[in-house]
């Protein structure tokens, strides 16, 4: 069993990596990138400010101008859905959204429901806490994880 | 003078557990680096979890190790006559108790994700400066705990056939499958980069169904052992041949007619009672009784406590294996002596 196991994980490890070299790492599953280049960027935010505000349905804040600049590094559009924390969570596991924001930290309880990303500011908070900020992409779609974790830790964002 | 109760161990098996009691301090010092570092690394990858659950239990056998011997090198007291030996199945109990636990919840937590098809999200870490992607981190952590372990517990296998420990030999075991945990979480975690999400739980199940098997062959050996079953090898698979040897020792001597013995395992040592019958007409002097237990410990250092008791007939009760081996030669109906006492006075 051990030896049949062993030649097993070599055959899969070695179809793995000599696959991989046609395609980057890691890849979406669902291709959501791909997708997004020169498309729509389908992104949600609840209202938090200074991160997310809204007036009349037009959404702003710090958070809604680093998903702007985002789109543009992917030729894309933005389109902005703006509803509470928890329908927008429902809706990105539907996947209906490609990214979501709101003021959101490293020990969001929606942690296990869509992907948070590595935190791009640290601030303080009211009682001298520390606030790790994070944005939330659907959950196993790494590429596209990856591609707006490198450009939020390239953007040195300042606390509005 | 090393002693396990009032066993003294010979040089070779000194000089192996001085070794054994080595290695179990490196394996530990080893498992604190690699549960550190697969901790650090692991993120949301269920195969990774999984892995630095095997190694969290990677540390009960070894610390078991450690206390069974401390605790079985205790000599024989009033309240424990036969010495602290059992620690030994205590501790292969418990290690083996834990990896069945650790394995179910295991088996329950990667099927349920993958049934309900999470997708794992493994994103970027920033590692000196650099954003790096976790993957290649999880995959370096893995490579790294998967191979001391190899070596530690190819060097462990002979010491636990030489100490007869079966809590060495499990934990050897175990160390020596543990390059299969490494490899399956390296395969789900390239599986993951290249985009198929179900890759890392499939490997995480196979982690865990290993450490649930692991668990459950443990856990037959040691309680049947604890159950006092017949003598075993080390590794729990075959009969052990210092049974045939002792009954072949005592066999050899000139005024003995038939022999038959049970020994169990006490944990390193065994503890044996043979039933000799003498030839017809002898009359057997305590002196050779002496002579024959001392031909008998004489075999191997694990022989030591050990009663002979001579007998009239071979006592079919407490020798259960004797009927089939006994037919030829033995006159059908109920044999005299100690199994069949006259109670009708």
């Amino acid at each position: 069993m051990t030896r049949n196991f062993a030649a097993a994980a070599v055959a899969v490890g070695l179809g793995i990596v000599l696959g991989g070299c046609s395609v980057t790492i890691p890849t979406d599953p669902d291709g959501t990138l791909d997708e997004l280049r020169g498309g729509v960027v389908r992104a949600g935010a609840s209202v938090n400010p200074p991160w997310t505000d809204a007036e009349a349905g037009a959404p702003s804040g710090a958070e809604v101008d680093l998903v702007e600049d985002f789109a543009e590094t992917l030729d894309a559009q933005v389109e902005w859905t703006v509803a509470g924390e928890e329908e927008l969570v429902a809706e990105m596991e539907r996947g209906e959204l490609d990214v979501l924001v709101g003021g959101l930290t490293a020990t969001s309880p929606w942690a296990d429901k869509v992907a948070l990303t590595y935190p791009y500011l640290t601030t303080t908070g009211p009682e001298g806490e520390k606030e790790l900020h994070v944005m939330a992409v659907p959950s196993g779609e790494n590429a596209l994880m990856t591609a707006l974790e490198r450009f939020l830790l390239d953007q040195e964002v300042q606390q509005p | 003078m090393t002693r396990f109760g009032h066993t003294e161990l010979p040089d070779e098996q000194e000089r192996a557990l001085r070794r054994a009691v080595r290695l179990a301090w490196l394996t530990i010092g080893f498992l604190v680096t690699a549960v550190t570092v697969v901790y650090v690394t692991m993120g949301s990858s269920q195969a990774m979890k999984a892995a630095w659950a095997e190694d969290l239990l990677s540390f009960i056998p070894p610390i078991s190790f450690l206390v069974a011997t401390h605790l079985a090198s205790r000599p024989p007291s009033d309240t424990h006559p036969y010495g602290f030996h059992r620690a030994v199945g205590v501790g292969h109990v418990v290690a083996s108790t834990a990896l069945v636990t650790m394995g179910a919840f295991l088996v329950w937590d990667s099927g349920s994700g993958l049934l309900k098809a999470e997708h794992p999200p493994v994103g970027t870490m920033v590692v000196l400066g650099q954003p790096v992607w976790s993957g290649w981190l999880m995959i370096a952590a893995m490579v790294y705990t998967g191979i001391p372990p190899v070596l530690l517990g190819r060097a462990k296998l002979p010491l636990a056939e030489k100490l007869h420990d079966r809590v060495l030999f499990a934990d050897a075991d175990m160390n020596k499958a543990d390059w299969m945990t490494a490899a399956g979480g390296i395969v789900g975690i390239l599986g993951i980069g290249v985009g198929l999400w179900w890759a890392d739980a499939v490997a995480a199940l196979f982690i865990s169904g290993s450490i649930l098997h692991d668990g459950v062959r443990n856990m037959r050996v040691a309680v049947a052992a604890l159950m006092d079953s017949r003598a075993m090898t080390v590794d729990g698979k075959d009969e052990h041949p210092l049974m045939g040897q002792v009954d072949a020792a005592l066999g050899s001597l000139p005024w003995v007619d038939e022999v038959g013995s049970r020994v169990r395992d006490e944990g390193h040592v065994f503890h044996v009672e043979s039933f000799v019958v003498p030839v017809e007409g002898h009359q057997v002097t305590l002196a050779e009784l002496r002579e024959a237990r001392e031909r008998a410990i004489r075999l191997d250092w694990k022989v030591q406590d050990m009663v002979v008791v001579p007998v009239e007939d071979l006592p079919a009760r407490f020798l259960p294996g004797l009927g089939a081996a006994q037919d030829d030669d033995a006159p059908a109906g109920s044999p005299k002596g100690w199994d069949a006492p006259d109670r009708s006075r």
